[in-house]
């Protein structure tokens, strides 16, 4: 699957904000806790949708906007640990460094790691409307399935 | 591989049939160095690796620690306050001591604490657990020996702590959490074991506070972090698991032991958490109601591993005791008990879901000989947050609620709907089922008054 191993350069002449990819994000029924399913033309763009998703749990994405730049670097044994330590990494940012996510971009993926630029924002309770508090991401079901028509992850939360 | 065992009756295992809690205990007993049985409590439900409701004891010298089979919340747990005071004395204050206990304890999705901790305090506070919150004025000296390990788990090692879970903790001591954690103004509704009761401190009519919470971001995080460590470093020890939730080392490992100093942190830092609590449910009962002197009957936790002492095919062994959605029920004449209870036994405390009965029992020598002396934690989910949601509306169910006599207060209203009662099994059951297998005894019924939900 070259997907898979797939280095998406950055685009030229990318502006200064982020370009938000198209993507589909919905969430899976678990009997105690919750999953989701997040889509997007090629892994990197699942990933960041994957991660706007998970934000979109913990906070009303529609309160977050913010130029606040952030960067990450993620390194992993395969791709469903990369996605586990990937939202993980959202998650300590929003819970241990009061910083919300609300744009991304991964402009670097393989397997075995990712670099990414996000745009966000430092948590203001007045302000960020909150939804569900998220313990941990899980490993439970983990998928990251690529075809023709793009690629596909799967997660679950400990909520 | 050992074998498994499931304390339920023919409803309850029917519910268990529906998810994955039977494969999980099975791929538990897989794990290398368990002894006895891979045991699931009437209250268990599928979780990640072990099942929640899940018990398994690993041999200290040859077996593994998994911090799976702890959880992420690690020390989620339970305390019951009891008052001076009866439930016809308070009927007309409840709503303002709702009010006010909704005011004084930070709860809620995101929500931060009152007392924002430095470096070191946190580390003392990981360190010492609920004696650091008592010598500032968060309680008295006498509480402590009414908490599980006295509020205080030995070998914890805040350095085994990584400034991840530092940083998601240090402004959220003293915070109840949201899901289904909460606190609750309850009336003690039967006693079934007066002579216990009184032993305990309950009596009929009481009124009572049950506190459900956990060890925060901080837990979470050590959890989310081990699992990582533990999955990096399973093959050096040639372990190899079928589910990457069942991460594990061994027991006498490095790893091993940082674990178990860093769990042992985040247990402290729970204890802490319910101690913080405790004072406050005592300053709004003060404020309120006349009286702060709430006693506690007795703190547990219900995700946790502990190095105890158990008799194995005839012998006295060192084991590492996972419990993860389950309550330790120590029989009377254990010396883990303090003085006080040692000739009765553990309370063990079983909270029901939001608005319906909670229970007080007692341990027994039945729970030390089946089930390495350990019990149900509570209800157990039994359906899905989505599912739960289409079934009843917030406003359904605060009627619901009101109806039956008990206010409510909770930050979400999507929070109170995935919490309620139709989302959980019936805890009546549960309890039905450990009492009539022995494993823990029936002392004391508590009803709702009031509920307080992040």
């Amino acid at each position: 699957m070259s997907e898979k191993n797939k280095t998406r350069e950055p685009d030229a002449g990318v502006p200064a904000g982020l370009a938000v990819v198209k993507g589909q994000f919905s969430l899976i029924e678990h009997p105690a806790d919750l999953g989701f399913e997040a889509q997007g033309p090629t892994l990197a763009a699942a990933f960041e949708q994957a991660a706007h998703g998970f934000i979109s749990i913990l906070v009303d994405p529609a309160t977050v906007s913010g130029k606040e730049r952030r960067e990450v670097f993620v390194r992993a044994d395969d791709l469903e640990q990369l996605l586990v330590r990937w939202l993980s990494e959202v998650l300590y940012l929003y819970d241990g460094q009061h910083y919300i996510l609300a744009e991304c971009r991964i402009h670097e993926i393989t397997p075995t790691h990712l670099r990414a630029v996000l745009l966000g924002e430092a948590h203001a309770p007045e302000r960020h409307t909150p939804r569900t508090d998220i313990k941990a991401v899980t490993y439970h079901q983990i998928a990251v399935e690529s075809g023709p028509t793009g690629t596909c992850v799967r997660v679950f939360l400990d909520i | 591989m050992i074998d498994g065992m499931i304390y339920a009756d023919r409803h309850l295992l029917q519910q268990i049939e529906k998810d994955q809690t039977l494969e999980q205990i099975a791929n538990v007993a897989t794990l290398p160095g368990l002894v006895g049985k891979s045991l699931a409590m009437p209250d268990a439900h599928q979780g990640y690796g072990f099942c929640i409701g899940g018990v398994a004891a690993a041999d200290i010298e040859v077996g593994i620690v998994s911090a799976g089979g702890v959880g992420f919340d690690i020390n989620c747990g339970v305390r019951l306050l009891g008052s001076p005071l009866q439930a016809d004395e308070v009927s007309d204050r409840l709503e303002p001591l709702l009010n006010q206990l909704f005011r004084d304890i930070p709860c809620g999705t995101g929500r931060k604490g009152l007392h924002e901790t430095t470096a070191k305090e946190l580390d003392e506070v990981l360190l010492h657990g609920a004696a650091w919150a008592v010598q500032r004025g968060f309680g008295r000296e006498e509480d402590l020996a009414r908490i599980e390990d006295g509020g205080c788990l030995a070998g914890a090692d805040p350095t085994c702590v990584s400034s991840r879970a530092k940083e998601r903790g240090h402004g959220q001591l003293g915070t109840l959490g949201s899901g289904n954690h909460f606190l609750e103004v309850q009336k003690v509704s039967e006693i079934y074991d007066a002579g216990t009761a009184e032993r305990f401190g309950v009596r009929e009519n009481q009124v009572v506070v049950l506190i459900h919470s956990g060890s925060r971001g901080l837990g979470h995080q050590v959890c989310t972090d081990y699992l990582e460590i533990m999955n990096g470093k399973m093959k050096k020890y040639g372990i190899a698991v079928v589910d990457r939730q069942l991460a594990c080392v061994p027991i006498r490992s490095d790893e091993g032991r940082d674990y178990l100093a860093a769990m042992a942190a985040a247990a402290n830092f729970a204890f802490t958490n319910r101690q913080m609590m405790t004072h406050w449910t005592r300053e709004a009962f003060r404020r309120i109601l006349g009286t702060g002197d709430l006693r506690i009957v007795y703190d547990v936790c219900h995700n946790i591993a502990k190095r105890e002492e158990h008799t194995v095919g005839g012998r006295r062994k060192q084991l590492l005791v996972h419990r993860k959605g389950a309550t330790r029920a120590f029989p009377s004449g254990h010396p883990a008990l303090p003085e006080e209870l040692r000739e009765v036994g553990q309370p063990v405390l079983i909270p029901g879901s939001m608005g319906t009965s909670s229970y007080v029992l007692v341990g027994t020598d039945r729970a030390m000989a089946e089930t390495f002396g350990s019990s149900c934690h509570g209800a157990g989910r039994a359906k899905s947050r989505t599912a739960a949601k289409k079934e009843i509306t917030a406003e359904q169910l605060l009627d619901q609620m009101r109806a039956g006599g008990i206010l409510v207060r909770g930050r979400s209203l999507s929070g109170l709907t995935e919490e309620g009662p139709a989302a959980y099994k019936d805890v009546s059951r549960v309890v039905d089922v450990v009492h009539g297998a022995g494993i823990a005894r029936k002392v004391a019924k508590l009803v709702p008054l009031a509920v307080m939900k992040g």
